[in-house]
């Protein structure tokens, strides 16, 4: 294995916490990152170092789960144990909490902009997933609730070009929406999974479909047309990645820029796969190029990859720590 | 007399129309004085009292009542009759009046002529006319006192009122709330129903207006004036609700209801005031209700989580039974006690069967709370029980059933005791006891450890219980003990088997001393190798263990002089043995057999004969055996007599002093004679095997340490005799004996000629020459200490610290010149750490001399006193010394804080918590050691100043926790445990900062530091949590 | 526990606590090095209260030495508890009081997995599934009622 994860920085980013999860602006300047403390601190870098740019409090009354930057870069939204999300407006250097969008029952384990910016998916362990437009005036309305998964919802990301959204659950499956007169319905329900879906991930260009899960796999879903009927869409597992994980994967993040796979697990690992480009589309081969077993001190929540600059990736821990790596690839 | 009108009414004219509060004074000085009767002062009110408007009429009978307050007692029994009269009739003016005429009332009350009559009529007005609780607090508290005033001085009067005292009083207090009135309410319903008023048909009303407050929920405000708790009122209720049977029909159903709820106060409350209420009552007032109180009580003890409800239900059965067993039985009465036990046994006796269930125990226990009641229950009980669990025992196999059933067996045995206490009957058990005993007998002989040490506190109990056990029994039990004595491995059941041995050679003697101590002595004395050369070592190693069991068990049975006289003679034979090599006894061995010795010195009874025993004896036995050894020479350690080693002849020295501080006068006096003789003039005479050589000069003999060290057996002897008793040639002995601790270079010989000196000086009466002995002493030393090149300094150190710590216990004006040198020491280069160790050594009891059992002059308080003298000194010692020499005050310091009483601590440690605090972060791990161990104490109730010195110590803790010392990180864990009692809001914000430190300590290499490490994050986890605290 | 509700299970089994670990030379040598062993993860959790009875985990067999297994060198640690009754509802809580107090008393790098001994209860594999969830754990520390019965089976009784 030529390619190596050489670590760039560590971060002790929320002390006395965990953290949950980290996400890049889109011109991959910024980062933020949500954890146990109940806190947002956005990320910057100066000459060789990465520094505190801002820290969001009292926008949330529990842990923060999850955060996400909308395409213009200009919002975040982020979702909390608290039952909301709240959607932060940037002002020259500085956030201020623009709404919060109330109406799950509980726990809201994650938040997803679509491509355009004009709408905003959340789900929760109150078994839904809601999804909500934005105006230009920053009002926020819930056009659809959609009850497709029987357990909680772990995870929601939209398709990096259509308006098509993905739900992971601890059901163990993944859904597939689509807007249907004004609606949001399931198209389809991908199994094969066996235990809890955490994370999902689209390649660059949307026809397939990373997932990872607690039983220590990650699979490759491919979309096919479907014969049955116009409009619906087909989902098979085309590959199964098993025996590299040691306990639960909790991410998964497909680069948009280099096509690597990354990986975060519960041992302590970061993990970047590399499909072979030689293989059969049907039958997709990954292999491992890159792995830091003990990236971490404890659990692996998320990897992120810089959307700008190739080979940058960001993963974050249990332990409250951000760690930046650069995957080098083979000269 | 005119002029003293005018002045009258100018006075009335300025209090009534002027306002002027202040005039009631003067008009109440006026009538004591007798410048004016208290008519006239009511003629000159006349215009204010029939005044058309309400609110100067009120301020009249104001200036009136106010005056009345002041001199009631000096009325006349017509004015008192007049003055009634008059504020009978205002109680029915207009409002604004009525809380100045209760006020009057008040005041009339306590005088003690009150016409007769005069309170019946007054408390009828009052009852008629005035709504009380439409009153204000203060003017409600106008009527309870009237109340009781009354109830004190005229209850025949009152009884004269028949019901309508009751019903007045009932309507009158109905609705209160106010704490301090709900006081005067209780106490007065408290003597209605104690000095047996007529309650009428209101029996229910008054336990109405009572018990609505039951179980009382009151939490007084915070920084509350009046100081009412909520413990007050609950007695005070109490008292009420439990003062009469005529009660029970109510009060019995509400405490089954409040039983019921969910609060945990409100169940305790119920079940102590259950108990209050049966003493009180008579079965007949409990027949409804037994079948409800014994749901609830059960449901109790069955269901709870909490020990304090647990044995609050308990007591209420106890009581309950006690109550019906009060009863007297004829033929046409039902017999409630057992029909009511009958209950009892149906609920709880399947359960004793079921011996791996959990509610064995609950079962057992409220079993046992009824059998205790009384005589008649025990016997229902135990009639009922014991032969099903003499059954269950034995037809269950497993080892942890059997265990279970010998407890219940044990504490049913216990619970009997109690209840027999005063009564001389034969026990309840005799018709049990042959298998009770073969119960015993048979888990003895079990292999299980716990089954046999259940079985030996069984045997003790069984063995207490009056003429249950037959001799026959005893000499079985005997040979049980003795074969499990000589067999058994396990420690604790060796332990338990030694104990159950010498609490039956107690109450049985001759058993012991014909079957045991022959027994044991055969198995020490016969040598292992002698019966069989190819022995193991383990088997050595085994009858080593054996030798150490019956050295303990002998000394454990020898509490009657009877039993002393054989045991004691075997332990010497040991010792004898030992020293001339015809049985192999190790040191250690040797040394059990003193402490044995000592034990029993320690534990016998009649010191007249076992006193004899000692002095004519053992005493001159034991200095005959270590003076032969002493002179046998030192050679080299395997071939000399283990009776010159440091370890047995310290052992023997606790021997003879623990026998000599408990010597009759007389033989005291003649033991001290007999030791200075034979340490000054060599007189042997006394000893037995008397073949010494003349010319023997102990205390001169600065070569052979094995002589020399005889001086601690001198300082047995010498130290620990009652002060009456006279010391013969004593100057030549306290010269020798200086002479030696300056001179001799053999450790042990010059510490404790040191200590014998000091033991004897602490004894000496008052005046010159113990004065210039002081002087004489404290001027050899000084000039030692003063020459940095002497080769006995550590010789003159020894000898100061002695005499100091003499002196410094009985408050000795010279004390002050001797520490005053040892704090100067601190400086020293060479002693500097020893001297403030030495510290520890003068605030902490000595084990051999110079303390109270020895009859040392120990005065009160000492440490408090040279601490208080002291501190300051080292304070000072401290900011001056050269910053190498710091560390020495510091730890003279927490060594002197450290033996403080803790009540001292807490209000020392503000002067002297910023020296504390430097103390923890002073490298010198035992300075900090010391210091944690002084703060731990203190933390657990910490004093203001420490908590506002939080954050300094938390850091200071914290960085403890990373000590390379194990003992370090333990106390520092400790510490910062108790920190998490503290105040919560006090340390809720060192919160997560204590949290984090606690991680890395998780993962100490060491399992005692993680222990302690975990018990604390835990607590500290539950600081602010819900919950937790 | 009012007085009127009735337990799931009034008269369960109790068996015997161990004695304390008793003390060896080696623990208190200052240089050798004490690996976390069975016997010490075990001394942590038999204590725990039981959220109904006045006993102990251990007292009520919930956990046994035997149903621990630690490996120092890898950190991981596996603890399997026995509800006393195959529909006992306070499995999942029991289960959740054995890892929040493992979680307080390990040192971070431990993997710890808690689980229902096999066959024993009911819903088996739903409970293991959530106790495995740190997500649904961690959430369920943030709920104050939650959290108050979790400590309240943490804290040493006195009552």
């Amino acid at each position: 294995m030529k390619e190596a994860l050489v670590l760039v920085h560590r971060l002790g980013a929320h002390p006395d916490s965990r953290c949950w999860f980290v996400s890049w602006s889109p011109t991959g300047t910024l980062l933020a990152s949500c954890g146990g403390d109940k806190a947002i601190r956005i990320w910057g870098r100066e000459g060789d170092s990465w520094v505190c740019k801002n820290v969001l409090q009292d926008g949330h009354q529990r842990t923060v789960r999850k955060v996400a930057w909308s395409p213009c870069g200009n919002y975040l939204a982020s979702a909390s144990f608290d039952a909301t999300t709240c959607i932060w407006k940037k002002k020259n250097n500085d956030f201020e909490s623009l709404t919060v969008l109330e109406g799950h029952e509980n726990e809201v384990k994650c938040v997803a902009w679509a491509p355009s910016g004009n709408l905003l998916a959340t789900c929760s362990r109150d078994k839904s997933v809601w999804v909500w437009e934005v105006d230009e005036e920053d009002e926020y309305e819930c056009v659809t609730v959609v009850n497709s998964h029987t357990q909680d919802v772990k995870h929601v990301v939209w398709h990096p070009t259509q308006e098509l959204l993905a739900s992971a659950s601890y059901d163990n499956n993944i859904c597939i929406y689509k807007e249907e007169d004004d609606d949001w319905e399931c198209r389809a329900t991908l199994q094969g999974h066996a235990s809890t879906v955490w994370s999902l991930s689209f390649d660059p260009t949307g026809q397939r479909l990373a997932s990872c899960s607690d039983d220590r796999t990650v699979k490759i879903w491919k979309e096919y047309p479907d014969q049955s009927g116009p409009g619906d869409v087909l989902w098979k597992c085309v590959c199964t990645l098993s025996g590299y994980h040691g306990r639960t994967v909790y991410d998964v993040a497909w680069c948009r820029l280099t096509g690597a796979l990354a990986t975060a697990c519960g041992d302590d690992a970061v993990r970047v796969f590399k499909e072979d480009e030689s293989s059969d589309p049907d039958q997709p081969v990954f292999s491992l190029a890159a792995q830091v077993t003990k990236a971490h001190s404890q659990d692996v929540n998320c990897v992120a990859w810089n959307p700008k600059e190739p080979g940058l990736l960001a993963s974050c821990s249990d332990n409250g720590e951000i760690a930046i790596w650069r995957f080098q690839e083979e000269n | 007399m005119a002029a003293d009108g005018a002045a009258l009414l100018s006075l009335v004219e300025e209090f009534v129309s002027g306002l002027q509060d202040s005039k009631a004074k003067d008009a109440a000085t006026g009538v004591r004085d007798g410048q004016f009767t208290i008519l006239q002062l009511v003629e000159a009110l006349g215009l204010s009292l029939t005044s058309s408007q309400p609110h100067t009429r009120a301020r009249g009978v104001q200036l009136l009542s106010e005056v009345l307050q002041d001199c009631y007692g000096n009325l006349t029994e017509r004015e008192v009759e007049v003055l009634i009269a008059f504020y009978e009739n205002r109680l029915k003016d207009h409002f604004v009046i009525t809380p100045h005429v209760l006020n009057g009332l008040r005041a009339l009350t306590k005088s003690t002529v009150l016409p007769p009559g005069s309170a019946v009529s007054m408390l009828r007005s009052l009852f008629q006319d005035i709504p009380v609780q439409s009153l204000k607090m203060e003017e409600r508290s106008y009527v309870y006192n009237m109340l009781i005033s009354l109830m004190e001085s005229r209850e025949a009067e009152l009884k004269g009122l028949g019901a309508d005292f009751v019903f007045g009083f009932v309507q009158s207090m109905d609705g209160e709330r106010d704490p301090r009135n709900l006081l005067l309410a209780f106490q007065i319903a408290n003597n209605i129903i104690r000095r047996s008023y007529d309650l009428g048909t209101f029996t229910e009303e008054l336990f109405e207006v009572t018990s609505c407050y039951f179980p009382i929920d009151f939490t007084p405000p915070p920084n509350d004036p009046h100081g009412i708790t909520k413990e007050e009122l609950i007695q005070a209720l109490r008292a009420v609700l439990t003062g009469t049977p005529k009660f029970a029909e109510f009060l019995l159903p509400l405490i089954i209801e409040k039983l019921d709820s969910d609060v945990q106060s409100a169940k305790l409350d119920s079940l102590q005031t259950l108990t209050a209420c049966v003493s009180q009552y008579e079965h007949k007032d409990l027949a409804e209700f037994l079948e409800g109180l014994w749901a609830s009580l059960r449901r109790e003890v069955f269901q709870t989580s909490s020990e304090k409800i647990e044995s609050a239900g308990l007591t209420a059965l106890t009581a309950l039974t006690s109550c019906l067993s009060r009863s007297v039985l004829n033929s046409d009465s039902e017999d409630s006690l057992r029909t009511f036990l009958d209950l009892v046994l149906n609920d709880c006796k399947h359960h004793l069967c079921e011996p791996d269930l959990k509610l064995v125990w609950p079962s057992a226990k409220l079993l046992q709370a009824a059998c205790s009641a009384s005589t008649r229950a025990s016997h229902i009980v135990t009639a009922a029980v014991m032969p099903s669990l003499i059954e269950q025992y034995s037809s269950r196999t497993q080892c942890s059933h059997r265990r279970t059933l010998l407890e219940v067996v044990q504490r049913f045995v216990q619970s009997v005791k109690i209840s027999q206490s005063l009564e001389n009957e034969e026990s309840v058990f005799l018709a049990f006891s042959q298998p009770l005993c073969n119960m015993v007998f048979s888990a003895l002989t079990e292999s299980n450890s716990s089954l046999q040490i259940t079985a030996t506190s069984v045997l003790t109990s069984l063995a207490q219980q009056t003429g249950l056990l037959l001799d026959s029994d005893i000499e079985l039990a005997v040979d049980h003990l003795t074969r499990l004595l000589l067999t058994e491995e396990d420690d604790r059941v060796s332990l338990a088997v030694v104990e159950c041995a010498g609490a039956l050679a107690q109450l049985y003697p001759a058993a012991f001393i014909t079957k045991l101590i022959p027994r044991l002595k055969k198995e020490m004395f016969s040598e292992p190798m002698e019966q069989d050369n190819r022995r193991e070592p383990s088997e050595l190693h085994s009858h080593n263990a054996v030798r150490q069991r019956c050295l303990s068990a002998l000394a454990a049975v020898s509490k009657q002089p009877s039993v002393v006289l054989e045991s004691t003679p075997v332990l010497l034979e040991v010792l004898s043995s030992a020293h001339t090599g015809s049985a192999s006894f190790s040191v250690e061995e040797v040394v059990l057999a003193c402490r044995s010795l000592q034990r029993i010195a320690e534990q016998v009874q009649d010191t007249e004969k076992t006193g004899r025993c000692f002095h004519d004896i053992i005493i001159p036995r034991l200095l005959s055996l270590a003076l032969q050894a002493a002179l046998q020479g030192e050679g080299s350690s395997g071939c000399r007599s283990p009776l010159v080693e440091e370890v047995v002849l310290s052992a023997m020295v606790p021997v003879i002093s623990t026998s000599c501080s408990r010597l009759q006068p007389t033989l005291a006096g003649q033991t001290a004679s007999r030791a200075v003789s034979l340490f000054l003039d060599g007189d042997v005479s006394f000893l037995p095997d008397n073949s010494f050589p003349s010319h023997i000069q102990l205390l001169k003999q600065g070569d052979s340490w094995s002589q020399s060290q005889m001086v601690c057996l001198l300082m047995g002897c010498m130290c620990s005799l009652p002060c009456s008793v006279e010391v013969p040639q004593v100057d030549q002995l306290l010269s020798q004996l200086e002479e030696m601790s300056c001179t001799c270079s053999h450790p042990l010989s010059y510490t404790a000629a040191a200590k014998c000196f000091a033991g004897l000086v602490n004894k000496r009466p008052l005046g010159d020459s113990l004065d210039s002995l002081i002087q004489r002493t404290m001027k050899r030393v000084c000039s030692e200490l003063d020459c940095t090149t002497s080769a006995v300094r550590t010789q003159a150190f020894t000898l100061l610290i002695w005499v100091a710590k003499a002196l410094l216990l009985r408050y000795h004006p010279l004390s002050t010149a001797l520490t005053d040198k040892l704090f100067s020491l601190l400086d020293d280069a060479e002693l500097g750490a020893t001297a403030a160790n030495g510290f520890s050594l003068l605030m902490s009891d000595s084990v051999d001399v110079l303390n109270r059992s020895y009859h040392a002059d120990v005065r009160i308080m000492y440490r408090q006193r040279f601490f208080s003298e002291n501190s300051a000194k080292l304070v000072q010692g401290f900011n001056a010394a050269p910053q190498e020499k710091k560390p020495n005050y510091l730890k003279a310091l927490s060594n002197i804080v450290n033996k403080l009483p803790k009540q001292v601590q807490v209000t020392e440690l503000p002067a002297l918590l910023s020296l504390l605090l430097e103390a923890l972060s002073c490298p010198d791990q035992g300075v900090q050691l010391s210091t944690l161990s002084c703060l731990e104490p203190v933390l657990i109730d910490p004093p203001l100043a420490l908590i506002q010195q939080l954050e300094a110590l938390v850091s200071r803790l914290i960085a403890l926790i990373c000590s390379p010392a194990m003992n370090v990180r333990i106390a520092s864990l400790r510490c910062i445990h108790a920190l998490s009692r503290f105040p919560v809001h006090e340390i809720l914000p060192f919160r997560a900062r204590v949290l984090q430190a606690l991680a890395p300590p998780l993962d100490d290499r060491k399992r005692l530091v993680r222990s302690e490490a975990v018990q604390a994050r835990g607590e500290w986890f539950l600081v602010g949590s819900p919950g937790g605290r | 526990m009012s007085g009127g509700t009735r337990l799931e299970n009034a008269n369960p089994v109790v068996f015997q606590r161990s004695g304390e670990r008793l003390l060896t030379a080696s623990e208190e040598d200052e240089d050798v090095h004490d690996p976390i062993d069975d016997r010490e993860i075990f001394d942590l959790i038999r204590s725990i209260n039981d959220p109904e009875h006045p006993l102990s985990l251990e007292e009520l067999n919930v956990v046994e030495q035997v149903r621990v297994k630690v490996n120092d060198a890898e950190s991981t640690v596996e603890v399997e508890f026995t509800p006393t009754i195959p529909h006992c509802s306070m499995a999942t809580l029991i289960g959740l009081s054995v890892k929040v107090k493992l979680l307080r008393s390990l040192p971070d790098r431990f993997k710890i997995d808690v689980h229902i001994t096999p066959g024993t209860h009911a819903s088996e594999e739903a409970v293991n599934k959530q106790l495995a969830d740190k997500e649904r754990v961690a959430a369920a520390l943030e709920n104050s009622s939650l959290l108050e019965v979790v400590n309240q089976c943490l804290s040493t009784r006195s009552i």
